[in-house]
């Protein structure tokens, strides 16, 4: 009875979120879980075939939703919080949404993004059948504290569902560190071959989790991911089972998993992880994926991933949560050769991390290359963004408080392109300025 | 031309949290009035330690496990930081490189000894202290700034505080003291990164540097700093006023 009156409470709530315009992605869940703490415990009952759980820094939001998208394709009812909400409320959300006023659903898989954080309290109600970790970066420090506290909460998470199988990133030594945990199954994906210039940029996981030393690189793509191995204690990049080759940069994006050609309209090197963490999960869930590229086609990316507004120029919307997710971002913008304008809005909600201080970890100066038309700066923090870049050595054109006022300028410029570089909370209402000044998606 | 040498200790262990901000801070504030300034790393791979030509020394802030490491690594040259530091030498510490100025930092279970350079010691709190955080000071009109977040208290005894916590927690929660001001060390707790949003604190640590360097200096030249007011004045009016 109690779940019942949860469910209707929830859905009574999505409706008048609805009605007020909201994107009600994990309210109605919160208060549902009030009434019922174990709503999220039926994903048990009523999902046949089974639960995958992704988690991570960067990517999850886009390897959840393209892993729900290749099901669907394949003609599975899928449960999936594709808003990216993903605590325990964001979950509760996508249940109650799923739920018919009795209660119940019926669905083949659910694809759930959880939280690094919640995974241990998620884990309480539900035990995946799969769980991904696609990377651990430095993110939000003010909210996790530190690095390794992530570690060990995700340690703890893996303890809890003991006959889940892992899917890790292999080339993320904080990653791997997860399959040596006791009695886990674990499978691993990875990019075996040099692609990116070796650059010296923040990484921050470059000690070995195992013993501490300092691990050596035969080569690595950003961060801390790559061929590792610590000199000290022989921890080292495992026998990748779904290995990546073959990489070309180009439009479309092509390379290779385990001999597979694949060919995609996805900017950003990052999407090779995000894709092959899906390919290797189906394959573990004992799916084939013979037509990867067509389950793919389906997908239709979230917000700010890359995102193009059409103007009289393109108009491009990139969200980065953290230093390794602006660095991707402005590697991304680079490989541009057009002219291009850049506007980066930097705030710091409790979403965003209230903590500043890793503007200093990004390496902004590169976004100053010969093909920079103007640089504009906004945000709640434009202030700490801006002398960020004067310490950089590098002219911000423009200082203002005001999206529009920004993107309006960059739009009179004659440069070819404009990239709108964001952070969490900054995309929504970005998203909202670009739509209002008439851009199509 | 005048020259100072910085010597950022460990930056490839203590690295957390944009603390390379304040060696670009030191390093453009110094060019910008025609000192040079000279920048070295003192990593896990150096050998050999000589604070005799060195201007400012540099610790950051890094993960637990971080710290220990280099803890036991710098605790064989204590007596060059301690001599250092007696002799007038510029030190700027911040988070983890401020505890390990410390007699020690005692952790749930186990107890990390420090440098013992300052007659301070740090415990492991319950909740760790993160926010924002405004301090005012005796040496500068001008507010600091700047972002915690950490897990230990520490207990400066008969120190002299860096300043007065306006908002925020500061190195106990209760006694309302922030950081450590002793000869020309400056410890602290503050990330954001410290120097870039703090001038007027920059210039203060320079002016000690070149002052050392140079007993006949007198002042270091202005700066344009409307900029770096402005990114400090919008915390102070956001939290204290």
């Amino acid at each position: 009875m109690r779940k019942l009156l949860a469910v209707w409470l929830g859905k009574i709530l999505t409706v008048i979120g609805k009605l007020a315009g909201k994107k009600s992605s994990s309210s109605p869940g919160h208060y549902a879980l009030k009434i019922c703490p174990d709503l999220v415990g039926c994903i048990e009952k009523y999902v046949s075939k089974g639960i995958i759980v992704t988690c991570g820094t960067n990517g999850k939001t886009t390897t959840n939703n393209l892993m729900a998208s290749a099901l669907e394709a394949k003609g599975y009812k899928v449960l999936c919080n594709r808003l990216g909400a993903n605590m325990l409320s964001g979950v509760a959300t996508a249940v109650l949404q799923e739920m018919n006023i009795f209660g119940r659903f019926k669905a083949d898989y659910a694809c759930l993004e959880v939280d690094e954080a919640y995974t241990p309290i998620v884990f309480e109600h539900i035990k995946p059948d799969v769980m991904v970790i696609t990377n651990l970066f430095r993110d939000q420090l003010d909210r996790y504290g530190e690095i390794d506290i992530t570690s060990d909460i995700i340690k703890r998470a893996v303890a809890k569902a003991p006959n889940a199988k892992l899917v890790l990133n292999g080339d993320d030594p904080l990653c791997v560190q997860f399959g040596r945990c006791e009695g886990v199954t674990a499978y691993y994906y990875g990019i075996s071959e040099q692609v990116l210039p070796q650059l010296d940029d923040t990484k921050e996981g470059r000690f070995c989790p195992v013993c501490g030393a300092e691990q050596h690189y035969n080569f690595y793509h950003y961060s801390q991911l790559g061929d590792f191995r610590c000199p000290d204690c022989g921890f080292a990049r495992p026998p990748i089972d779904f290995e990546v080759k073959n990489v070309s940069l180009g439009t479309p994006m092509k390379f290779s998993i385990n001999g597979k050609d694949m060919s995609v309209n996805y900017k950003g090197f990052y999407n090779i992880y995000n894709l092959t963490a899906v390919y290797a999960a189906l394959n573990v869930l004992g799916e084939t994926a013979d037509d990867f590229a067509g389950l793919l086609a389906a997908y239709k990316p979230q917000i700010g991933r890359m995102e193009e507004y059409a103007f009289n120029k393109p108009v491009i919307l990139s969200l980065s949560k953290n230093p390794a997710g602006f660095n991707q971002a402005i590697a991304t913008v680079n490989t541009d050769k057009r002219q291009k304008d850049v506007i980066i809005a930097i705030n710091d909600k409790a979403n965003d991390g209230r903590d500043v201080s890793w503007l200093w970890d990004v390496d902004f100066d590169k976004i100053a290359d010969e093909n920079l038309n103007t640089l504009t700066t906004t945000g709640i923090r434009v202030y700490d963004i801006s002398l960020r870049f004067k310490y950089a050595g590098i002219n911000v054109d423009k200082i203002t408080h005001d999206m529009t006022d920004a993107v309006k300028t960059c739009l009179a410029t004659d440069s070819e392109v404009v990239y709108v570089l964001v952070n969490y909370t900054a995309l929504y209402p970005t998203e909202a300025v670009l739509k209002k000044l008439g851009g199509r998606t | 031309m005048m020259k100072i040498k910085i010597l950022h200790l460990y930056p490839d262990l203590l690295n957390l949290y944009g603390d390379k901000g304040n060696i670009e801070c030191m390093r453009s504030r110094l060019e910008r009035r025609g000192i040079e300034a000279q920048v070295v790393s003192y990593t896990c791979e150096d050998t050999g330690f000589d604070l005799s030509d060195v201007d400012i020394v540099f610790i950051g802030g890094g993960s637990d496990r971080e710290q220990k490491i280099v803890c036991g690594r710098l605790l064989e040259h204590k007596n060059a930081i301690k001599d250092y530091a007696e002799n007038g030498g510029v030190i700027v510490a911040v988070c983890g490189g401020y505890q390990l100025l410390g007699k020690y930092y005692r952790l749930e279970d186990e107890t990390i000894e420090g440098l013992g350079i300052l007659d301070i010691y740090t415990e492991q709190g319950k909740k760790r202290l993160i926010g924002n955080i405004v301090l005012e000071a005796d040496f500068t009109d001008e507010k600091i700034v700047g972002f915690e977040n950490h897990g230990g208290r520490t207990y400066i005894g008969d120190h002299k505080p860096l300043g007065r916590v306006l908002y925020g927690f500061g190195n106990d929660e209760k006694s309302g003291a922030e950081g450590v001001v002793y000869k020309n060390v400056v410890a602290t707790y503050l990330h954001g990164p410290l120097l870039p949003k703090n001038p007027a604190l920059c210039d203060h640590i320079l002016t000690a540097a070149v002052k050392r360097a140079d007993p006949d200096f007198t002042e270091l030249a202005p700066l344009d700093d409307e900029l770096e007011k402005k990114a400090n004045e919008y915390i102070v009016n956001r939290f204290v006023k």
